[in-house]
């Protein structure tokens, strides 16, 4: 299954140095344990910096969004096995 | 330490294909490709703006080429610019990804900052391509060169991912550097000292060279000419005479001799085009308008966002059949306004454009670019037409592209371009 959608959910990260990143994404009902972030990568919306991680865990693949000026987490893509 | 310059040439392997295997781990192993426009108008970018919910799964294909295939896909058959039906049928299993240009451009962007980091200077050749010159930080020797590269490549590997690889080549000029980061794919790393050129490039194929074409290595062959060894010993009078200034070229690359300018310089654009595809031909020329008007748009906000306004426009149609038409028209006032580059490009076009052929592609580009005037014409309805775009580019600069749209383009979408020099949300 391989969907792109825009979801709000919760994430709950882990700050190291410099770096961000998720360690559970509670979507719906569901909480999921990050595993691994595998990419970071930003972009630009005007002056709107935005962040994107793509994580996974055993099963699913997904691709979170961060808006950095709302501090908004948004689940952008996911894909299962 | 030698006199002659050192330049490595960085290609990453399989690009976009890479890229989307390092984020996505379920993907690695598996044969995937990215294509122009994937499957049925998925823009990563668009869905996300909407709030719109897409299962890639159900969606049928629609008229694409692949921009990259993995090296897992390459492996089954399927190569760049292959229609998406084509890769299809050679390999029903292929998964067709929606590309996503902000991910790419990132890691090109990390590339260069890595480049810029040890070398004297770098020139990004492509979205995935750049060349470094690395004479004074390499110590002007070879070994230091191939350390260089080495610690280049680690670099890569813990920024970009481990699954982004890239191929290195270093040699004394562009074309040989090149020509060595391409002997040896994927994660290639291909040192070629000048006394070993003359050897190295009688190994490679006429056609495995930078600027020698499908086409050229026809005319080569007629002359008899079918390797680097014949093409060396064949006289430069005749080179000149059948291909003109290009003859020197040939006979330089033969002799394994080529440009060592690296150069960083940022140069103006000498057009700004954009052209699209549609995923079915358009057959009325309502539609033609109103994509026009899109694209027409589109030129003009990049011009006016690098402070340029164009004296000569070309519009141009491609057909079902691949036959087109188009014109260019040159202006005494320069124009920068997306309306009256449709105007213009509606009468460039009506007199040959036949609609019910079916039309697959629309394209505009403003040439003769000059410098954007900062004061306002006299006319009342310029003047105000003037300010409201100012105030829109404005929007568009605190808020993103795509922020505001003509009404009579709200049924318009067109997907960002996954291919080629630039990336469309950095235009």
């Amino acid at each position: 299954m391989h969907e792109f959608l825009n979801d709000p959910v919760d994430v709950a990260v882990d700050f190291s140095g410099l770096k961000v990143r998720p360690q559970k994404v509670r979507w719906g009902n569901q909480t999921y344990d990050i595993q691994k972030t595998n990419l970071v990568h930003g972009a630009r919306e005007g002056t709107k910096r935005i962040f994107y991680f793509s994580v996974s865990d055993n099963a699913n693949f997904m691709k979170l969004r961060l808006d950095t000026e709302t501090l908004e987490w948004r689940l952008v893509e996911v894909y299962a096995v | 330490m030698r006199s002659e310059k050192i330049i490595l040439h960085i290609d990453f392997n399989s690009f976009f294909a890479s890229v989307e295997q390092q984020a996505n781990p379920f993907l690695r192993g598996k044969a995937i490709a990215v294509a122009g426009k994937g499957k049925e108008a998925i823009d990563v970018h668009s869905i996300e703006k909407k709030g719109a919910r897409v299962r890639v799964d159900n969606l049928p294909y629609m008229r694409s080429v692949i921009t990259t295939a993995s090296r897992e896909a390459k492996a089954q058959g399927i190569k760049t610019a292959m229609a998406t039906w084509e890769a299809r049928r050679i390999l029903p299993s292929l998964l067709i990804i929606p590309g996503d240009p902000r991910k790419y451009s990132e890691i090109t962007s990390r590339m260069m900052t890595i480049l810029r980091s040890y070398a004297d200077a770098v020139e990004q050749f492509s979205a995935d391509e750049a060349f470094a010159d690395i004479t004074c930080a390499s110590g002007g020797d070879y070994l230091g060169a191939t350390l260089l590269g080495e610690r280049i490549r680690a670099d890569i590997k813990r920024e970009c991912g481990a699954y982004c690889t890239a191929s290195i080549g270093i040699s004394n000029n562009r074309l040989l550097s090149k020509l060595a980061s391409e002997s040896f794919k994927p994660n290639g790393f291909t040192v070629v000292p000048p006394e070993d050129a003359l050897a190295f490039t009688a190994s490679r194929p006429l056609q495995d060279f930078c600027g020698i074409g499908p086409r050229i290595v026809k005319r080569l062959e007629s002359l008899g000419v079918t390797s680097i060894e014949t093409l060396r010993s064949f006289p430069l009078s005749r080179l000149t005479h059948e291909f003109k200034s290009y003859g020197q070229f040939l006979f330089d690359a033969a002799h394994g001799r080529g440009s060592d300018l690296v150069s960083d310089d940022v140069r103006d654009p000498k057009s700004v085009g954009h052209s699209y595809t549609f995923p079915s031909n358009l057959l009325s020329h309502a539609e033609v308008r109103k994509n026009l008007l899109f694209l027409a748009d589109r030129v003009a906000s990049r011009m006016r966002k690098h402070g340029f306004a164009s004296t000569h426009l070309t519009a141009y149609v491609r057909y079902e059949d691949f036959s087109g038409t188009g014109a260019t028209k040159k202006f005494k006032e320069p124009i920068c306004d997306g309306l009256e580059i449709l105007e213009n490009a509606l009468k460039l076009l009506s007199p040959t454009i036949e609609v019910d052929r079916g039309i697959r592609l629309l394209g505009v580009t403003a040439s003769g670019l000059t410098k954007l005037q900062g004061s306002f014409p006299l006319l009342h309805k310029e003047s105000q037409t003037r300010k409201a775009l100012r105030s829109l580019d404005k929007i568009t600069a605190r808020y993103g592209s795509g922020t505001w749209q003509r009404a009579s383009t709200l049924s318009t979408e067109f997907k960002e371009r996954v291919s080629g020099w630039h990336y469309d949300h950095e235009a």
